[in-house]
């Protein structure tokens, strides 16, 4: 590994010049390079205008990104406003029911064709000009033809699709990148944990469609990640509100705590970047105080009955107990976490958009569906228990990285233990930083176009 | 001139309740509310059906008391330091009253400063009041937040 910016000072990528090398190296590929060290990084990457551009151009732009889901347009012209990176897109189903990733640009002069964040159109029209264009993208007219020749190629001039649109069992993502691995093969592992949600439903569909809870917080797009050594501090003002009713839903999984030393919730990085905290066999362990929860509410036998009829009694009991969430983030930008799909969206380097979309399960009683509402409002979104004191913690990281006399940030907690699972991922204590390291082993790799280097950089 | 007492009464009502609101006033605050309670503030719309879509708040009893149990402790983060509060009610309109209830709207404008930041939200509150001889209690209230189809950051204090 190239060693560039390695001095035995700290601060030594800051001071670039000291060690021989200019400010300029930084960018390049040994400097970002020597901002990833063995548990460490350098807070650069979490605070640098510069790094964060190469990030939106190298990662967002060039990776697969979740786009929406299928169920959040189901019918011909229905369309939401999305974007990729910083690109604006619109998520659109067709009159031929196909549904599409465009790019939310006129062909003539580059206005958006789209400004409302969703709704049904038949047609889309820029309002510069008055071009209009049909719900599958293609162009349909232009105003005053005349001021065309004859050999002007409507077709030619239709919405541009992105580069490479993939569906996986409903979940739509897109990639600006017109080269790289298939979608399958991107999300590898982590398809089974999408797969966990949608087969958490009886007749396995979802609905993306409860509306959504818009956060922001003046902190960086990476630190929104899988971690399972925050909860008891950053979470303690809600484990203490849950433990004193550990009868509710809830409660019924915080009677032994999850991210407790003894635990056996597991870290869990699945490649590409994609990591869980997997707490599948912490929640099948605590299965006889969630099921009678479950069973309370109305419709509730019948779910149970449902899932166990159709996948038996030991599988059917593992999906009850995990209740659909893989807890699992897949990079770039989404995760799956408890009752919600969330997008993350880089804003600056300091300031990132979360939206987190409440899943409804096809099959179930209305009162089961409330009921994951009422769950997800009480820990996610601006006014619940759990995200604004995660935000609050984000912001006070960014402040804290102003600090830049010892800029490293230590990721290294469980990198002596952590080890290779029969399917390959690598597995670690329901608190180590598996997934910090997995998140940054697949940035590095993105960033410099290297695989092996990147893989092993961050290694003991 | 009933109306008018009414009227009156109805605002100084309000005028309590944001000032419990504004000082973090939690245990007098939700000595406000009735035994039956709905506290509301909608996601994305005003007009949502909170069975089907998600909210941002939606409280019975036991879950105010939650919040609020949390909000008492010294470990929620995004309220240290505590938001400094300071708002306006206005536009009290009395839009329906019985000898038993009474359902009134108001808008408010509340300034809030926290971290060197001021922000200033605006909303429109649905009161549905019952009456106790003189005064009042909440039976539901409706918070119809102007950005509520916004990003929005820090909303861990009282509206």
């Amino acid at each position: 590994m190239a060693k560039i910016g390695t001095a035995q000072n700290g601060s030594s990528v800051h001071n670039g010049s000291s060690n021989g090398h200019g400010a300029a190296d930084r960018y390049s590929i040994d400097g970002l390079r020597a901002m990833v060290r063995p548990g460490e990084i350098h807070s650069a990457l979490y605070t640098d205008p510069a790094i964060f551009e190469l990030e939106i151009e190298r990662i967002f732009h060039r990776s697969w990104v979740y786009i929406g889901h299928e169920s959040e347009v189901p019918n011909g012209g229905d369309y939401r406003l999305r974007s990729i990176g910083r690109q604006p897109v619109m998520m659109v189903r067709g009159a031929d029911g196909v549904v599409r990733v465009l790019m939310n640009r006129c062909r003539h002069r580059g206005a958006i064709v789209c400004e409302t964040e969703s709704g049904n159109e038949k047609i889309f029209r820029c309002w510069f000009h008055g071009w209009t264009y049909d719900t599958t993208g293609r162009l349909m007219s232009i105003s005053l033809p005349d001021g065309y020749g004859e050999d002007f190629d409507m077709k030619a001039h239709s919405l541009s699709p992105a580069p490479r649109v993939g569906n996986y069992r409903g979940f739509m993502f897109a990639s600006i990148g017109t080269d790289g691995p298939s979608l399958t093969e991107y999300l590898g592992e982590a398809s089974k944990m999408i797969d966990l949600l949608i087969d958490s439903s009886p007749t396995r569909e979802i609905e993306v469609d409860a509306g959504c809870n818009k956060t922001v917080y003046n902190g960086n797009w990476k630190m929104v990640g899988m971690d399972g050594y925050h909860p008891n501090f950053v979470h303690a003002s809600a484990v203490e509100m849950w433990q004193r009713k550990a009868d509710t839903g809830m409660g019924a999984t915080h009677r032994s705590n999850p991210f407790g030393n003894k635990t056996s919730t597991v870290t869990r990085s699945l490649g590409h970047g994609h990591a869980m905290l997997d707490l599948r066999k912490q929640r099948l362990e605590h299965y006889e105080d969630y099921e009678p929860f479950l069973r309370s509410l109305p419709g509730g036998p019948e779910f149970i009955d449902a899932i166990i009829a159709r996948d038996g009694e030991d599988a059917g009991r593992r999906l009850i107990a995990s209740a659909g969430d893989p807890h699992v983030g897949i990079f770039p930008n989404m995760q799956i976490i408890h009752n919600q799909v969330r997008i993350i969206t880089p804003l600056a380097p300091g300031k990132t958009e979360v939206f987190m979309f409440p899943v409804l399960l096809k099959g179930v009683s209305a009162q089961i569906n409330a009921q994951r509402l009422r769950q997800h409002e009480s820990f996610y979104g601006p006014a619940s228990a759990g995200s604004p004191d995660d935000a609050e913690i984000f912001e006070r990281t960014q402040r804290g990285m102003m600090a830049q006399v010892d800029p490293w940030l230590d990721i290294s907690r469980g990198i002596h233990r952590e080890y290779v699972d029969t399917d390959g991922t690598i597995v670690g204590h329901a608190t180590d930083e598996v997934p910090q390291r997995e998140q940054i082993r697949q940035w590095l790799k993105m960033m410099t176009g290297d695989e092996a280097e990147s893989s092993a950089a961050l290694s003991a | 001139m009933e109306d008018l007492q009414l009227i009156r009464a109805v605002e100084r009502f309000l005028y309590r309740e944001a000032d419990l609101m504004d000082s973090h006033r939690y245990d007098d605050w939700f000595a406000l509310w009735d035994e039956e309670l709905r506290y509301w503030v909608p996601c994305n719309a005003d007009d949502i059906d909170p069975a089907r879509q998600v909210s941002l708040i939606y409280d019975n009893r036991g879950q105010l008391e939650d919040r609020l149990y949390r909000l008492k402790g010294r470990h929620a983060h995004a309220q240290r330091p505590r938001s400094r509060l300071m708002r306006a009610i206005s536009n009290v309109i009395v839009e329906s009253a019985d000898s038993e209830i009474v359902k009134a709207r108001s808008q408010f404008v509340l300034g809030e400063v926290r971290l060197d930041r001021q922000i200033v939200w605006l909303g429109r509150s649905l009161h549905t009041l019952v009456r106790r001889g003189d005064n009042f209690m909440i039976r539901e209230k409706t918070v119809l937040l102007l950005n509520n189809d916004a990003p929005m950051g820090n909303l861990t204090f009282l509206i």
